[in-house]
């Protein structure tokens, strides 16, 4: 089973040994259509954006206009049509937790790879450049997988977190420790036990 | 502005507890529960705080007391941390700065600070 959330921030709890907790919002999710292979089309909240397409679909499945935002994950057996029960949630043990990690830009091989670099003075040209890429005139190619620049970050990871506690009152579920992406990214959590 | 989640999640956590009001410059005594194997025991603490800094479940605050052969020693303990037994005041301090770190250059009678009055 999967939820829709926000990641609200990190905290800590106060027993002995502190447990670094991260806090996650779940985001007010309507099923639209339940598919056979356990999947379901599914809306939320995302900014205000309306368009013709938006319109037409929350014409189609009778959903309320703030919903603006199509997706498929996967859902319970048996769900229906409506609002997403998100009662699995207090009963989950380990959760799989997935975000985008905070984009980092075009990188070079010593952030990007840990590459260690030359030296940092004598008089040298190598700096932080990435160094040999490969052999001579066998193989005549560069090696498929060839660590180097480019982008780093925003991509999707996922991690497994120990579920803490859920406040269905307000949405909150708290995980032991940390998540990747920043305050405010939006991600999945999928029930693994 | 800290976030109304974190600060009731944060603040849920240290809502039963009675921490005395103190500030720096006071000299408080606190209970330090020490755990060795099995055994728990207790062990009191007693200096000048000198600090006190942090929000939510990171306030923390430092307490300086002058330990054996004049050596100066200082501990930050978290203010809702659960091996803080209790904490007393012991004698409120006149000071007018928030942060008494001035004193780590002191030594014998001018790190004294004068007992708060009031009228």
């Amino acid at each position: 089973m999967e939820f829709i959330v926000e990641k609200i921030g990190m905290s800590r709890t106060m027993n002995v040994p502190t447990v670094p907790v991260t806090l996650l919002k779940v985001i007010e999710t309507r099923v639209c259509e339940v598919r056979d292979d356990g999947k379901a089309l599914v809306a939320y909240n995302s900014s205000k954006k309306i368009n013709a397409a938006i319109k037409g679909q929350q014409k189609k499945f009778g959903i309320d206009k703030s919903f603006n935002k199509f997706m498929t994950i996967e859902v319970a057996e048996g769900t229906e049509a409506g609002d997403l029960d998100t009662a699995p949630l207090a009963e989950a043990a380990v959760v799989k937790t997935s975000f985008n990690t905070k984009g980092r830009g075009f990188q070079g091989g010593m952030k990007r790879h840990g590459f260690s670099g030359g030296p940092g003075s004598h008089g040298h040209r190598f700096g932080r450049r990435i160094g040999s890429i490969g052999n001579a005139e066998w193989p005549g190619r560069v090696q498929p997988g060839q660590k180097m620049p480019g982008q780093y970050g925003n991509t999707k990871v996922t991690v497994k977190n120990e579920v803490l506690s859920y406040d269905a009152e307000n949405g909150i579920l708290v995980l032991k420790g940390a998540v990747p992406g920043p305050k405010g990214a939006r991600g999945l959590v999928r029930i693994v036990k | 502005m800290r976030n109304k989640y974190i600060e009731s999640f944060e603040k849920a956590q240290f809502a039963e507890k009675n921490i005395p009001d103190f500030r720096a410059g006071d000299t408080v005594r606190v209970a330090v529960r020490i755990k060795e194997g099995n055994k728990e025991r207790i062990q009191n603490y007693e200096g000048v705080c000198i600090a006190i800094r942090g929000e939510g479940t990171g306030r923390t605050f430092n307490v300086r007391k002058i330990g054996a052969n004049s050596i100066g020693v200082e501990r930050v303990f978290p203010l809702y941390s659960e091996s803080i037994e209790s904490i007393e005041v012991v004698r409120r301090g006149r000071v007018r700065r928030a942060k008494l770190y001035y004193l780590r250059d002191r030594k014998g009678k001018a790190a004294r600070i004068k007992e708060l009055r009031r009228k």
